[in-house]
Order: C-alpha cells, then structure tokens, then sequence
C-alpha cells in the first residue's frame, strides 16, 4: 500500500496556513526548514495575470531515489504504508555525505538546518497521527480543503488522477506520490 | 525553540476559541503540557468547521514572544526610546491614577483622552471596560471614526437610516444564492472578516457562479476565485459605479418598479448621471479617463449585474477608505437599488463587508457590562454638524466633544486654540498601537512627546508601547477566559484559559478592577471573571453555560441565512426603512440640509486630492493603497517568527514602473513623499496596476537616527486627513519610489 497526497490547485488560496500548522506539530523552529512549503507561479501580463499556488513537500515517491542515495541506509521506505522516513541519527549529516540524497531529489524535498553537517529531515507524512487515525495535520489545516491524504490508489479514484500541474512536473523515474485538480490559465 | 516537550506529565487539550480583529472567531485544539503549550490543532468536528489560519496556528510564538511585556514598567529614557524601568503593579496603578486625578483636577476632565482598539475583539476582556470606568469618575474625551469603515457607516445612516437595524448586511453564506457576486475590493482570503467567508465564496465559485474582482491588484482572493478581474485606478470607483448606472438607465434595464416603490430620489440621481444637472454625461467614456477601465468593460459589467438575478455586488470597505470614499459606498448602494438586489437571497444590500459581530449583524442577547449611563464630557454637548443621528452600538460617537480618530495629532499639537473640542493632556491607551496605525505618523510622534502623561496597556513593545510613561503588561487570551461571537450561521465561541498568565502580565479585567478600586468604584471587583461571563451569557440563546465552555462552541441554527432588510422589502408598509421618508435615500434630504458641497443629498464622484491629476504628481507620481497583510491582523503578529519568515515586508510595484526606475525584483528601495521617509524590498509584479504601489499596513515603525522608517510602516506616508463624512483616507496618498 502507498499512501499519497492529493492537491487541489484550483481551491489552494496561497494563505499559507499548512507551512504553520506543519512547523508548530513537528516542532520546527523558525529557520530554512519547512517540511511544507507553497510555491507561487505568476504568469502572463497585466492586465492577463494569473496565478498559482502549489504545495511542495516530500511526495513519498514510488521509486524514491534518495533511499539508493544515502551511503549509510538512513532513509528507507516503509513496507506498509510507503512513507519514505529519515532516520536522524544514522544521517551523516550534509557536509559529511556532500547531500547525496539532496542532489537525487528531483523535487527540492529534503531539508537541513544551516547550522555545520546539518541531519536531513524531511514531511513524514505525519506518521504519527495516522496511527491516531487522524490525517496530516496540513490536511487538517487547510481552510479551503485543498488537500487530502490518503491511499494513493484511493485517492486516483476518488479525484481525477492528474498528474501534472503549473509548477510541477511528474517525473517517471521517481513516480511521486500525489494526485491533482489542476488551476491555471483561464 | 520557546517551549520545551517536558518528560513528565500528561499532554492535555484544551479547545479554545480564537478572536485576533480579523473578524473571525475559529476553534484552536490547544496541547498543553506541564503548563506549556505545546502544539495547536484546529477544529476537526461538525460542519461547517472553524478552521484557524496561520495567525493562529503560530499564536503558541505569540505567546511566548521575547517581545512579550512581563512586567509593569516605568519610563526612563525619551519616549520613544523604549527604555524602562521594573517597577510593582501596585506602583504602576497608583501612579496611573494620581496621574489622573491630577490632570482632570488642573485641566477637567476633557484633558484626559482614551484610546481603545481592536485588540482581541472578544466580550469581556476589551478596552470598553476602561473607558465605562473613566466615564464614570468624572469622564474623558473620546475619538469619533471607525478607521475600518466609518465611510460605510455614513453611507448606511444616509441611505437607509442604520447600521443597526437587524440585519443589515446578508450572511456570506447567503452567497451561495447568488448568480453573480461582484467583490469590489474586497481580498477575504486575507482580511477573513468570518472565519468561512473564503471557503463560502470558493463554494459559490465551485458552484458555477460567476465571481468578478474589481480591485487594483489581482489579489489572492482573486487568484483563485475570479473568472475576471477589472482593474481600476484607486479612489475612482465612484465614477465607475456612476457609469455603469448610465449604462442601465440608457438601456433601461434598471428595476422601476422596485426603485418606485421602495426607494426616493432616484430622479434627481438619474439627472444627475445623464448630466442634466451639471452638463456632465456620466457614461462609460466618461469613466474610462478617470477610472483606467475600458468604456466595454463597464458596460458589460453594468449589463451583467442589471440581468443576473439575484446578484451580489459586494462593496469591500478598502475603497472606502478613501477622500470622498462615503460616496462610493452611497453608490453601491444606489445601484444595488437599482438592480432590485436588496432584501432578497443571493442579493446584497450594499452594507460594507464588516463582520457579522460588528453592528447589525445578528443579536446574541448578552448581557451588559457596568455602564456609566454616559460620558460626563459630552453631557450637553450638541452634535457635530455634519453627522447623522446614530443609534445602536454608536450612541455618542456623533457628539462634537469627541475628536476625529485620524485628527487626533492636530489635536493634541493645536487645542482648542485650533478648533479642537479639548487640550488634551494625558492618554490612556488599550488595545491599540495609533503610533503605528494612524495615518502620518511622524506628526503623531511629535504629538505625543507634548503630552504630560501616557499610560498604555499592551501584550508587547509596539511603537506606541515605547512611548509610555507607565506600561502594563496585558495577557493574551491563551491565559484568560472569555467570549466571541461571530459567524454564519452564527455562533458563541468560548475562549477557555489554556496556560496560567504568563511573567506578571494582567487581564483587562484585573487591570479594571485595580484602577476601579483605587477610584472608588467597586461594582467591577464584586464578580470574579467566571462569574462576569456567566453574566454575560446568562439571558443569550446559549442554554447551558458549563456545556458550553466544554465545547467552546454553541451554534444558533437559522432556518436559513439572514437577508439584510427582507423585512423592509416584503412588507414595507408596516416595516418602513428608519429613513425621514421610510424609504431607501438615494437622495437624502438630511445631507440636502447641511448644505455641503462634498457631502452632496445623492451619490456623485468627486475628485480626491492627491489624486493622478494633482500637480503633487510632478514630485510624487506613484499612487499608494496601504493593504492588509496576511501574516499580520494590522500590527498584530509583528514580531511572531514562524510568520515573518514567510513572507517579506515590501513595496508592491507594477515592472512598468519599476523598469522606469531601474528596480529589479527584491531591489532595496526608498518609498517617499513630504510626509516620510522608508527605505524597504521592493517586489516587482504583474498583480498591481502600473502607477499604483501597494505597502502592506501593519508593520513596525522603526526610525533609523535619521528618522527613515526601516520597519516598512505604511503610515508614514499617509496623510491625516479625513474625507468631510469621517472616512479615513489611509488609501489615498501620492509617492515616489527610488532605488537605494
């Protein structure tokens, strides 16, 4: 089973809320690490504008190539649910490894504090409160239900299985895993 | 990290209702553990949800803010400075009063003024708690003018006799009966107003009905919501309302029988529109030299609304904020006359777009706190001249005792010398940061060094904080309990202390009661704070207070969303409008009677000053609107880290205008006109009109040595004037922008 995001670019206000609410329950401190973060896509002219958000995280990929690229196993991805987890203490830490799992990311994903050989960390899908029976807390958060999370497959059947998005491009050697509504041009 | 995970002891959650004056009033799940809060989740219950934004899901920063003040302070440097002294609350509240008691005995009590502000917007703990008490010890000099929408609020008293009347605005759930909504400068995705304003409109929009954005900016509202945005060159939105009513009398798709039967004065607005009485043809041609907006555009606009049964066109109270902005809320109302859209669902009578909790929104019958029964200062004192008679929630705010919120530095410089109703002396401030969020703020600096004695009641060291004699530290509702209302439907919040105060902050009402005792007055001290909001709630709709604090949440169910004025418009014979003439004013014999040339008896364009054709744009070309922030509720949330690092404090400006000057995305740059001086990133966008720059309002005064502001405070360029029906003007004003 892979469990997955979905997200809905046509609901997402830019308002910011998940990057918060992500920082605050995974008790991230003020800094260059965020988990989540919202990309803003400005196209077209004035007056012909238009604009769109796009979450950006860890998309748990199916064939996720910074599990082969760290030299020490410190990230694998877990049999049951396929969330692609971190562990912090075996990380070497990024000057010590040269970010090797950073550089095969195709997605920007991974995080390090600045501070000298910095662990990597990264959304874990909140794995802690599925166990809870509850959704990631960006989920939760959103207060245009632009996200969901789910079983990927689920999730494919239950929204249109879009794959691409303005600002993202779905890339067949990773096969990350998350669905889309797509926004854009009008 | 502020908060440390303790080892031992158990997490707890405590649900709690929010309220930081954006209009909304969301659940927060708040972890505590150990007395530290520890993380916050938001409503996960029944529908429709109260989801928090990220104001509030990073309030657990706000709370354990460095900037947060722990303990009652004494001036020692200038003010200004911020530099203080430690010193004992029983010091601090006796020092507040002998202050007090000296001034009004030297002066009367007309020297003493009090200022009270948003602040957490809740139903016990609010600045009206200081200013009952001053009433009734001798009384003081109050302001007059709601810096939000006090152009609003002149256009309702003309055209419809209230703001009070209940209801006078529609529930924004009521849009998802509309078939077209019209938001007129209006970004709710920001500016939240009520918790699920956004999330309504997003299922109006999802619902197949039309959303059009007419704004300077392509907001973030408009980013996901519009199928069209129309630009429109800021403080002329009037003319452009005006041409689209020639449009619809020209093509007579204007609603007669409605406007005769419930409406007077649509004639002489009618000669006035087709230039009969100035010469002056108010067409879309007309309109596309003033406003920036195609001559089609307005046409079609005008069609649209005119044929699309029901539509809502929403004025949003940014526009108002203008010279001259009572005209334009007179005209949205005209027009939402003219389409027959008043009183029926998926309509919009025109109200501005407060929250439900400000006047007229819906009636939870709380009970009342102390009351003096009157401020003794305004006691035979007459009207302002040029007011309306008020009514609910606004009783003696038309007195000409009171000073104009947005005049108040000439005040304080010029006296009664300078026509002012009072010298003021002393200030008492609560709740509010006007150093920050009164137009032209460096003359308000200067006008606060002359006065003799400043008291100021503040969670953190804003800039109107370092200007303090005495300074007390206020709790923030995460250590207090209280109530909100808001919503639609609508509903209670309960506010339930999640942590102990923390250092040796004070609630409002502790504050109260501490001067209240030394003033002799002891009703405020003969409740505890539990017993004062079972009070409050005891003759409301909520049955069962205990029950309801548990949940923090008690809903009223409607049958369905309230329509303003639906009464007046069903049965208008025995529910006439509270007008002269019982009926909806495009012409208002009352404006008529104060003779004024700028607050004309029907809606009309006049140009503002500081406007593209003033000579002032030789030297200062760049028109700037000063807009809300969305990592900020005004100046509140300043200083919380996880928000600040999300989004930059900068100028907004058009790459036209920006190319013209050599600036280059994220460029420093100095915004300046006579007024002040910034120096801030610049952000070169496609989302503004070229010739208009947008300066988020909200964020921290702070002069270098040579007085340039490097917070990024937008009113350091704006002008402290008020438009002759007491709009504040904060988006009219004339810029240049240079690079560093």
């Amino acid at each position: 089973m892979q469990l997955g995001f979905y997200f809905d670019q046509t609901r997402c206000s830019g308002c910011l809320t998940c990057i918060v609410a992500c920082k605050d329950w995974h008790d991230i401190p003020p800094g260059p690490v965020s988990w989540m973060r919202v990309t803003t896509t400005e196209q077209g002219q004035f007056p012909n504008v238009s604009v769109t958000f796009l979450v950006s995280l860890c998309y748990h990929c199916a064939e996720a190539p910074c599990v082969p690229a760290c030299p020490v196993v410190a990230i694998t991805k877990r049999k049951e649910d396929g969330i692609v987890v971190v562990d912090g203490q075996a990380c070497l830490g990024i000057e010590s490894c040269s970010g090797a799992c950073q550089a095969a990311c195709p997605y920007d994903a991974l995080q390090f504090e600045a501070e000298p050989d910095a662990k990597m960390q990264k959304c874990d899908l909140c794995w802690d409160r599925w166990a809870e029976g509850k959704k990631p807390i960006c989920v939760e958060a959103c207060p245009m239900r632009a996200l969901d999370a789910g079983p990927l497959d689920e999730l494919g059947s239950k929204y249109r299985r879009i794959k691409e998005v303005v600002g993202f491009t779905f890339s067949q050697v990773s096969k990350p895993s998350i669905v889309f509504k797509a926004g854009g041009l009008r | 990290m502020t908060t440390e995970r303790g080892p031992t002891g158990e997490e707890k959650i405590i649900t709690t209702a929010c309220k930081s004056h954006c209009g909304g009033s969301c659940l927060l799940r708040v972890h505590v553990r150990d007395g530290v809060i520890t993380r916050i989740e938001t409503d996960d219950g029944e529908e429709p949800q109260l989801r928090a934004c990220l104001r509030c899901r990073a309030y657990r920063q706000r709370v354990y803010d460095p900037n947060r003040l722990k303990f009652p302070m004494r001036r020692t440097g200038e003010r200004g400075e911020g530099k203080l002294e430690r010193i004992s609350w029983g010091e601090a509240l006796d020092t507040i009063v002998s202050e007090l008691n000296r001034i009004r005995g030297t002066y009367g009590p007309s020297a003493l003024l009090f200022l009270g502000g948003g602040g957490d917007t809740m139903e016990l703990h609010r600045n009206s708690l200081i200013e009952e008490l001053l009433a009734m010890t001798g009384g003081h000099t109050a302001r007059w003018g709601n810096q939000s929408f006090e152009a609003g609020l002149f256009a309702s008293l003309a055209t419809y006799g209230t703001m009070g009347t209940i209801p006078s605005r529609s529930d924004f759930d009521d849009l998802l009966n509309s078939r077209l909504i019209i938001m007129w400068g209006w970004n709710p995705t920001v500016t939240i107003h009520e918790t699920n304003t956004s999330w309504y409109l997003l299922q109006a929009k999802e619902l197949g009905i039309k959303i059009i954005f007419v704004d300077p900016r392509y907001t973030n509202s408009a980013a996901f919501l519009a199928s069209q945005w129309i630009p429109i060159i800021p403080g002329t939105d009037t003319a452009m309302l005006i041409a689209m009513a020639y449009v619809m009398i020209r093509e007579n798709l204007h609603d007669r029988a409605f406007l005769d039967t419930y409406t007077i004065g649509f004639d002489q607005f009618r000669d006035y529109v087709l230039g009969e009485e100035d010469g002056i043809t108010k067409s879309p041609t007309w309109a596309e030299n003033i406003t920036g907006v195609p001559a089609y555009t307005i046409e079609n606009l005008a069609r649209e609304y005119a044929t699309t049964k029901p539509a809502a066109l929403i004025g949003g109270i940014a526009p108002g904020r203008t010279a001259y902005g009572e005209q334009y809320h007179r005209a949205t109302k005209t027009l939402a006359a003219m389409t027959g859209n008043i009183g029926v669902h998926g309509g919009w009578a025109g109200r501005c777009s407060t929250p439900r909790s400000m006047w007229g929104g819906f009636d939870f019958k709380l009970g009342k706190l102390p009351s003096s029964g009157g401020n003794p200062v305004q006691f035979g004192i007459p009207r302002r001249k040029d007011s309306l008679p008020t009514g609910y929630g606004l009783e003696g705010s038309d007195s000409a005792a009171r000073i104009h919120y947005s005049e108040l530095a000439d005040a304080i410089l010029k006296g009664r010398a300078g026509g002012y109703p009072a010298d003021l002396k002393m200030a008492f401030i609560m709740h509010t940061n006007p150093v920050n969020q009164l137009a032209n703020t460096n003359k308000l600096v200067r006008a606060l060094r002359k006065l003799e004695f400043i008291a100021v009641a503040e969670q953190v060291m804003t800039a109107t904080a370092k200007f303090a004699d005495i300074l007390l530290p206020v709790s923030t509702f995460m250590e207090r309990n209280d109530i909100t209302t808001t919503g639609a439907p609508p509903y209670y919040g309960y506010v339930n202390k999640v942590i102990e105060p923390l250092y040796e902050s004070k609630s409002p009402l502790e504050i109260c009661q501490g001067l209240a005792t030394r003033l002799g007055i002891s009703i405020y001290s003969e409740k505890t704070e539990d017993e004062w909001l079972r009070e409050i709630v005891k003759g409301s709709y909520v049955p069962d207070y205990d029950a309801f604090k548990k949940k923090a949440i008690y809903r009223i169910k409607l049958p369905e969303p309230q329509v303003a004025f639906k009464k007046q418009i069903e049965d208008p014979e025995n529910n006439p409008f509270p007008t002269p003439s019982g009926k909806i004013e495009i012409y208002s014999q009352r404006l008529a009677d104060m003779n004024k040339p700028e607050l004309p008896p029907i809606p009309k364009y006049i140009e503002p000053w500081e406007s593209r054709n003033d000579p002032l744009t030789a030297k200062y070309p760049l028109q700037v609107i000063t807009t809300h922030f969305k990592r900020r509720a005004h100046s509140q949330f300043e200083s919380v880290a996880w928000l600040r690092e999300l989004v930059t404090q900068a100028i907004l400006i058009n790459s036209i205008d920006a190319k013209a000057r050599g600036i280059s995305n994220g460029d420093e740059v100095r915004v300046f006109n006579d007024r002040g001086e910034m120096i801030l990133p610049a952000i070169v966008t496609e989302r503004i009109m070229p010739g208009v720059v947008d300066l988020p309002q909200g964020a921290w005064y702070s002069p270098d040595e040579r007085g340039v502001d490097r917070g990024g405070c937008a009113n350091v360029l704006t002008k402290d004037a008020r438009s002759p029906g007491g709009a504040f003007c904060y988006n009219t004003g004339l810029v240049q922008v240079k690079k560093v």
